[in-house]
């Protein structure tokens, strides 16, 4: 029996390379578009379990605007066999929670027989990790937050590693189980004919109404969460400049700073 | 109006984590007219220094969970259980540390309840009877503050982001919550933990009272180890920048900044750190920044209390002799 696989990918913002506008915003013209890196290690794992099952399909699914396609053009390169995109202007500015409840939808019409689904850890753009949880609840599914290798796998449950900096579990899931990888940077080499493959898919573009989602549930009007402000972190401490002669002199200024703080009280 | 705040207490290996007490001390101190509760999971019957030390972490009720189910961690029984609990006593503020366990298990619970959750907070307040949720995004190089319309307001907290204070001993009132656990071994029979190995625990440095890290400014891994040396002379803990944990340095245990850890120092002393903003995100709930560097024009200087013109390594000499 084919083993189904989803992987959930993200298209974000090069984080690395943000520029600011005058007010304080980020300049969004010219920032280039990645696939989220932790997706990647989540597309490496899918991989690794196709090689050991032999008998499986891995299909991506994003959700955002057109442009995202070029992301899920990326993952059949690297070895996704189909690719899937939730687009709809109703999903604009949708939070964690919504999002969530737009991707259980698809899964729910789409891919109700899946055995495993992978999410990277969390998107570097928001840094929340709540999606993935958010998704297996939604599904009513056991998950695995933050795997970081594959250690067994069958049709019916896969064994992980999962090495935090307090412990390392080894742990079996039942499947259909949902979970997310902390394995980052991949460094790929697309297969013979990736691209090839890439260009040659249909990405089958799914709306609201196709997954049968309620609009009441989704994007800004769907989210709780809105943003009150957004800015650019200035701290402001009021300083005081020594500049002293020597290094004898700089010291005894840091100590009476020392033995002040170790004086101070609770409050 | 009152506002109703309720914390989750998440004990690992029968001690309470800090960063629990980190939000319950920063609810006290900056949530005006707010009665807060906590609450927390066990399995069997809580030991009595465990309950001693519950009743002198300032609240005014603990709701306790206990069920054999609840030996393990499991995500799936925990957002159960807990779910039930937000239903019944239906709080405005509902709050969690950003640990490991707490990053799975909130967003579960809020898609469980059907309510908005800000992950990772790094400040909190209240406004109009409303959480406000201050949280670092796109890597610390932008801050947002999130409310939510769906009450309670939800939100994780990053460990090492307020202050740990002492409370008096409180009569903390103590509720036995019973929750439904149909259909709970059917949920732990899908996931099976084969092997757990712990690893050896730095202790937990990041709210320590004076705070001393180094950055490139320290030129080599030999002058870290004599950071190390001055902290055990003074009586502070050691912390490095992004950079110097980069080239090997230091450990990244003690990495500070958006990708590391957030610290609550009373003194944070930055030995040569230029102060590149995902460091300063990170200190910017120390009481006080002293920073030293030769270059007067790193943007750490105009962003400390004090900021001195030397060499770092010159400093770290002069200062353990000053203290041996």
């Amino acid at each position: 029996m084919c083993f189904k696989i989803l992987v959930f990918v993200k298209q974000v913002p090069d984080t690395t390379d943000i520029r600011w506008t005058e007010h304080n915003t980020i300049q969004r013209e010219g920032l280039e578009s990645v696939i989220n890196p932790y997706d990647l290690g989540a597309v490496q794992l899918a991989k690794n379990i196709k090689s050991a099952l032999g008998d499986c399909k891995i299909s991506a699914v994003s959700m955002g605007p057109l442009q995202a396609k070029e992301a899920l053009k990326e993952a059949i390169a690297f070895g996704c066999d189909d690719a899937y995109l939730l687009c709809d202007k109703k999903f604009a500015g949708s939070d964690t929670l919504a999002t969530a409840y737009v991707l259980s939808q698809f899964v729910k019409t789409h891919c109700s027989d899946f055995n495993l689904i992978i999410c990277g850890y969390q998107a570097v753009d928001g840094d929340t990790a709540q999606t993935p949880s958010s998704l297996a609840q939604r599904l009513g599914i056991a998950q695995i937050t933050g795997v970081t290798a594959l250690k067994d796998i069958c049709n019916e449950y896969s064994v992980w590693i999962k090495d935090t900096s307090a412990y390392k579990q080894e742990i079996k899931i039942t499947h259909p189980a949902l979970v997310s990888t902390t394995l980052k940077d991949i460094d790929f080499t697309v297969p013979v004919n990736g691209w090839i493959k890439a260009q040659t898919t249909d990405i089958t573009v799914l709306s609201a109404g196709d997954i049968s989602a309620e609009t009441s549930k989704t994007g800004f009007c769907g989210s709780p969460t809105q943003v009150k402000k957004a800015y650019r972190p200035v701290i402001v401490r009021h300083t005081e400049l020594i500049e002293p002669d020597n290094c004898e002199e700089a010291s005894n200024s840091i100590v009476s700073i020392i033995n002040r703080c170790k004086e101070q009280d609770d409050n | 109006m009152t506002t109703n705040t309720l914390v989750y207490i998440e004990i690992n290996n029968n001690k309470i984590e800090n960063v629990s007490k980190e939000i319950i001390s920063h609810v006290s101190k900056n949530f005006d007219d707010t009665s807060v509760c906590g609450f927390l999971t066990v399995n069997t019957t809580l030991s009595e220094s465990l309950f001693s030390e519950l009743r002198q972490i300032g609240l005014d009720k603990i709701y306790i969970i206990q069920h054999e189910a609840l030996k393990d961690f499991n995500v799936e029984v925990f957002s159960g259980v807990i779910s039930q609990l937000i239903s019944n006593i239906q709080p405005q503020v509902l709050l969690m540390g950003a640990t490991v366990n707490g990053r799975e298990l909130a967003p579960r619970i809020a898609a469980n309840l059907q309510i908005g959750l800000t992950a990772d907070c790094t400040d909190l307040k209240i406004e109009d009877n409303m959480l406000l949720a201050t949280r670092p995004t796109y890597g610390g190089q932008m801050m947002a503050t999130i409310y939510s319309k769906t009450l309670p307001g939800f939100a994780t907290v990053r460990p090492g982001a307020f202050l740990k204070r002492n409370f008096p001993e409180k009569n903390t009132e103590i509720v036995y919550f019973e929750a439904n656990f149909d259909g709970v071994y059917e949920i732990l029979n899908k996931t099976e933990i084969l092997s757990t190995e712990y690893k050896p625990q730095t202790d937990d440095w990041t709210n320590s009272d004076i705070i001393i890290a180094g950055g490139l400014g320290l030129k080599s891994k030999e002058n870290f180890e004599k950071l190390y040396k001055l902290c055990d002379l003074i009586g502070a803990k050691p912390a490095a920048s992004r950079a110097a944990v980069e080239l090997g340095w230091a450990p990244s245990e003690i990495q500070v900044g958006q990708t590391g850890r957030s610290v609550s120092a009373k003194l944070y002393i930055a030995l040569g750190i230029s102060g590149a903003l995902q460091h300063m995100t990170g200190i910017s709930n120390a009481q006080k920044v002293l920073a030293v560097n030769t270059d007067k024009n790193a943007p750490i200087m105009s962003c400390s209390d004090v900021a001195i013109v030397a060499d770092a390594t010159a400093v770290i000499e002069a200062l353990t002799n000053k203290f041996s």
